[in-house]
């Protein structure tokens, strides 16, 4: 029977107002401390990782603020306004026929770039300049997170992970890091050591060019999925026995507290790729790792439709020895940024209800080192206080477009923000502000607007 | 010797024998120290790092050590995934799916008590206690389609064969 538009208005007033005020005990059995209503009900966060030079990114001057060379543009034009270079294009796709490295530009796949559709802080700072500090501080909102024991340890403070499975009552799908590879500590930033939080509150992560790559094809591919199958209540109840015989605190493999069912979710996404053989969401030009790594994340966006997902980039961190494959691999990263939000667009709940946090995890240096490349051009590493700045992007539902916050003269905005604000985003910064483990200065980005 | 000195003698012998029968028995009592009974898998308490959870998996279902470039990429495949739990049961899964050395169903029915003594010394390295024993052999009773790859599946993906 349809419903009165009174009785609607009615029910639908009440659930908003029970929804916005009304505090419930979660999964954790804590209460829940949702202070104010959500903003969007998807993040997904860029981790434009592997350090990029404001000169070559916001500052759009190409050669000339590297090389010496008098020709300035813009190569990021799915993120950022402005026009591309006109010469010395070397960033692009190869001219085989001629022999000419990246000579064709790729096209643009936003009618208007991300800039100009949300809000930029072009000059943003960060404290930590190696990677791992860069992307502990993205994670956890906190510089000081870095284990003293540097890689292949997690961070000391929670990640944002942590924080909305504990305090919003995320599943541990909700949230999902995405990594390029293996290596380093890429596969422990999906918790933290910190004794409140850890593993229980864990968010889940995928390498993908790995799990589907040559390590994953000897040793997932065909597996039985069992639990698709009834047998799977006997496994479960057998191994439910042998686990309540060795039943002691702490002992236990090291699982997410994934579900049952959620459990059996990754299972059947996993297989799902497998059957797809390679047949994927990738983007129009899709020869890089980063590439790749955009298309298995749409597959995940459009299999899981997790509240928040971090994706890490970083084949741009070839730039200590190679500034041609650098510009080449910034400008992809561009294209696989512009492909991501425009198929989001195509993701039924996601679609009009995503926010995407872009950011670099630091810079490169002002002064190149002694390498050059093939075009004669010197490679940057990242230790001074060039590698400090950074610039971080938002676009989505209710963020202001075509915004600019800050300048070069005054710079607003910290690395360590992007917590607070997505934690603005599912209404619980306060609480996350409350547990004091983030920097000093972390603030929401929106309240710096 | 007088009689006055004889009769002395004879009651101071009496005396001492007296005071010496009165002297109580001193009996030793030994007692039983309390002490704390534990699991039979109590003294589990190390977690196997991935590549001995690996090594170990693989020679146990394939009778054979598995390869240093193939453990490389086992270990490479395992950290790809964030949940061990999810990550191990694919693997086993993958690995029950390549012809390992199982026992077969006729095998396994011809002797229940042998095949759950011998999954729980080739998994756990220990005999089942009467406890686990009647409730295995229960289990095995009342599902008379389990096969032996389910059992195993489940004994390699317990926390007990995770630790050592």
């Amino acid at each position: 029977m349809p419903m009165k538009r009174r009785k609607f208005i009615k029910h639908s007033s009440m659930a908003a107002l029970t929804a916005a005020n009304f505090p419930y005990i979660l999964p954790s059995g804590i209460l829940s401390s949702t202070t104010s209503s959500q903003m969007a009900e998807h993040v997904v966060f860029v981790l434009f990782a592997g350090g990029v030079r404001q000169q070559e990114a916001v500052l759009q001057r190409y050669l000339a603020g590297s090389q010496n060379e008098d020709v300035e543009g813009n190569i990021l034009y799915n993120l950022l306004d402005g026009p591309p270079p006109e010469t010395k294009i070397a960033y692009g796709i190869d001219d085989l026929e001629n022999n000419i490295v990246g000579h064709f530009p790729i096209d643009a796949l936003l009618q208007n770039s991300l800039e100009s559709q949300g809000t930029l802080f072009p000059e943003v700072r960060t404290t930590t300049i190696g990677h791992f500090g860069g992307l502990v501080t993205g994670m956890s909102g906190n510089s000081k997170s870095v284990n003293i024991g540097g890689l292949a340890q997690r961070p000391i403070a929670p990640t944002i992970f942590e924080y909305l499975r504990k305090h919003a009552g995320f599943k541990a799908t909700d949230t999902w890091y995405v990594g390029l590879s293996t290596g380093n500590s890429r596969p422990l930033l999906n918790y933290s050591i910190h004794e409140d939080y850890g593993r229980r509150y864990g968010g889940n992560f995928i390498a993908p060019t790995v799990t589907f790559g040559s390590p994953g094809q000897e040793h997932f591919m065909n597996f039985k999925n069992y639990h698709e199958t009834p047998d799977w209540n006997r496994v479960l109840e057998i191994r439910e026995f042998l686990n309540n015989n060795f039943s002691r605190e702490g002992f236990e493999i090291p699982h997410l507290y994934n579900t049952d069912l959620e459990e059996n979710q990754i299972k059947s996404f996993v297989k799902s790729i497998f059957n797809k053989n390679g047949n994927i969401f990738l983007p129009p030009v899709n020869d890089n790792g980063d590439l790749k790594i955009i298309g298995y994340t749409l597959e995940l966006l459009h299999y899981f439709k997790p509240k928040v997902t971090v994706v890490d980039l970083s084949n741009v961190d070839v730039c200590h020895g190679n500034f041609t494959a650098y510009l080449k691999n910034m400008h992809r990263a561009d294209h696989g940024i512009g492909f991501l939000w425009k198929e989001i667009q195509n993701i039924p709940g996601m679609a009009g209800n995503t926010t995407m946090i872009v950011m670099p995890e630091h810079g490169r240096n002002e002064n190149p080192n002694s390498i050059k490349d093939e075009n004669d051009w010197f490679a940057y590493d990242h230790s001074d206080f060039n590698s400090r700045r950074i610039f971080t992007l938002m676009v989505g539902p209710g963020i202001d477009s075509g915004l600019r916050v800050g300048s070069e003269d005054n710079p607003i905005g910290s690395a360590a923000d992007v917590v607070p604000t997505i934690a603005d985003i599912f209404g619980i910064k306060q609480t996350v502000y409350d547990q004091g483990l983030l920097d000093s200065n972390a603030r929401s980005l929106f309240d710096r607007i | 010797m007088n009689t006055r000195i004889f009769t002395r003698l004879i009651l101071l012998l009496f005396a001492a024998v007296i005071i010496n029968s009165c002297q109580k028995d001193l009996y030793e009592v030994y007692e039983v120290n309390s002490i704390d009974v534990l699991p039979v898998n109590a003294l589990k308490n190390k977690a196997k790092t991935d590549a001995q959870y690996i090594s170990i998996l693989y020679t146990n279902y394939f009778q054979t050590p598995i390869g240093p470039n193939k453990l490389l990429q086992a270990l490479d495949a395992i950290r790809s995934i964030g949940d061990k739990q999810v990550a191990y049961d694919m693997i086993v899964s993958k690995y029950l799916n390549a012809t390992p050395v199982l026992p077969s169903k006729e095998e396994m029915d011809a002797d229940h008590e042998a095949f759950i003594r011998s999954t729980y010394m080739r998994f756990l390295t220990r005999q089942p206690t009467e406890a686990e024993l009647a409730w295995m052999l229960n289990y095995l009773k009342s599902n008379p389609n389990l096969t032996p790859d389910l059992v195993y599946l489940a004994f390699s993906t317990s926390n007990e064969h995770y630790y050592y």
